[in-house]
């Protein structure tokens, strides 16, 4: 077995039954998988559920990894699919019903002025982050995970096209379709007082 | 007035590939094209945003291990017979030093190995020629072996997946499937793992072991081994 990739080495040792190699394969990918979900469900309880069902679906489907594609790329094709599902469950993240204490207006004012201005010593993480969510929280779920997968996972806009059963151009028309509507509510809401 | 490249041209922007020529051509027209440059600007503006994401750490879960242990645990003989497999390379190798230092020979039958000590031989011709009827012969019942666990492992993954239903109360033919899936893969996985694993073995300790089988030749000369 070649060792320059660790992720098959610990995939054939968990496939063994090695508990040891399973935990390390789950450490090494649990961070991107959770910050993931929180994107996608705007809360870490749902986060938390995603990240569980995506890691149970590797677990399951272990034996089916093939080393043709990116460990990584295979994870987030797992992901994607429980998102889905998860949303046709439950709605992830609607707009109106994660924020009862917030106004909406002011929100998207503090991102924009946020982003105006140089990075603001005010703002601690977990603020910055909820204005990402709710900024991604005005995009359905098709569009979310587009955005999701280009720009946090770098993922291709053909690997994105395969998950989402859709053709390349589609893929990046939703791309394109979303970032505009980002630009335009980052828009509005700068020029509003 | 709106530019009618303005979609396709931003779109195409973000592809993956985009050809040298075409990267070429779409910053001509940015460069002549007011609209597009700030359409393209406020894109790539709100993507900076949603960069400034910062990583949340994983609050403390138990990663599925006691799922995995449980699965994987399922009645003794997982931890005895499955570890004890993992063993028999490193067996073969001792099982391989021993014929050589002290002329014992294994064989392997329905109990187990079985060791036999041999009469001291002669001279260094002669144990060469031995060296190579070993190999042949422990090759021969290695294969022995791996033919007689491939048939105790069916009844055993079946057992397994027993033990591994009971514990789980998941009785559906699905769930069924998919640990017998699982536990075949794993086998064969073994198997072969073991043929590789002694395979290499042969092949690597030869020299060494001839080395040491001389060696092993000259302390009996001095009369202290046996
Ligand atoms: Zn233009």
């Amino acid at each position: 077995m070649s060792l320059i990739n660790e992720d098959e080495a610990l995939i054939a040792a968990a496939l063994k039954g090695s508990a040891y190699a399973w935990e390390k394969l789950v450490k090494r990918y649990e961070s991107r998988v959770y910050n993931h979900g929180l994107r996608l469900t705007g809360n870490s309880s749902d986060a938390m559920d995603l990240m569980q069902e995506v890691f149970l679906g590797v677990y399951r489907n272990l034996h089916r990894f093939r080393g043709d594609a990116k460990f990584s790329s295979w994870i987030f094709r797992i992901a994607h699919n429980k998102a889905v599902d998860m949303n046709r469950r439950k709605r992830l993240m609607t707009l109106q019903s994660k924020s009862g204490d917030q106004d909406e207006r002011d929100i998207f004012e503090q991102i924009a002025s946020y982003s105006h201005d140089e990075p603001d010593a005010r703002l601690s993480s977990e603020e910055l982050n909820s204005q990402i969510v709710k900024m991604l929280s005005i995009l359905p779920l098709d569009q979310r995970l587009i955005v999701e997968l280009k720009v946090f996972q770098s993922q291709t806009f053909e690997e994105i096209a395969d998950m989402q059963d859709i053709s390349v151009n589609t893929a990046k028309t939703r791309f394109y379709t979303a970032l505009k509507k980002l630009k335009v509510v980052l828009e509005e809401n700068h020029v509003l007082p | 007035m709106s530019c009618p490249k303005t979609q396709h041209l931003l779109q195409e922007y973000f592809s993956d590939d985009l050809a040298p020529l075409a990267r070429e051509e779409i910053g001509n027209h940015l460069n002549s094209c007011e609209q597009c440059s700030n359409e393209l600007e406020a894109l790539l503006f709100a993507q900076s945003n949603l960069q400034k994401w910062q990583e949340q750490q994983v609050p403390h879960w138990d990663r599925g291990l006691e799922l995995f242990r449980r699965e994987h645990r399922s009645g003794n003989f997982r931890s005895g017979f499955w570890s004890r497999w993992q063993w028999l390379p490193t067996a073969a190798s001792f099982a391989m030093l021993g014929i050589l230092l002290l002329n014992v020979s294994v064989t392997s039958n329905q109990q187990g190995f079985s060791l036999s000590f041999g009469a001291g031989s002669g001279n260094s011709e002669q144990f060469d020629v031995q060296l190579s009827e070993f190999q042949a012969r422990q090759q021969n019942e290695m294969e022995a072996l791996i033919t007689r666990v491939e048939d105790r492992l069916d009844s055993n993954s079946i057992q397994l997946l027993q033990a591994v239903m009971d514990q789980t109360q998941q009785s559906t033919a699905e769930n069924l499937d998919r640990i017998y899936a699982f536990f075949e893969q794993q086998r064969i996985r073994d198997l072969e793992d073991m043929r590789v694993g002694y395979q290499e073995l042969v092949d690597s300790d030869y020299e060494t072991i001839r080395s040491l089988q001389q060696l092993a030749q000259f302390v009996s000369y001095q009369g202290t081994v046996r």
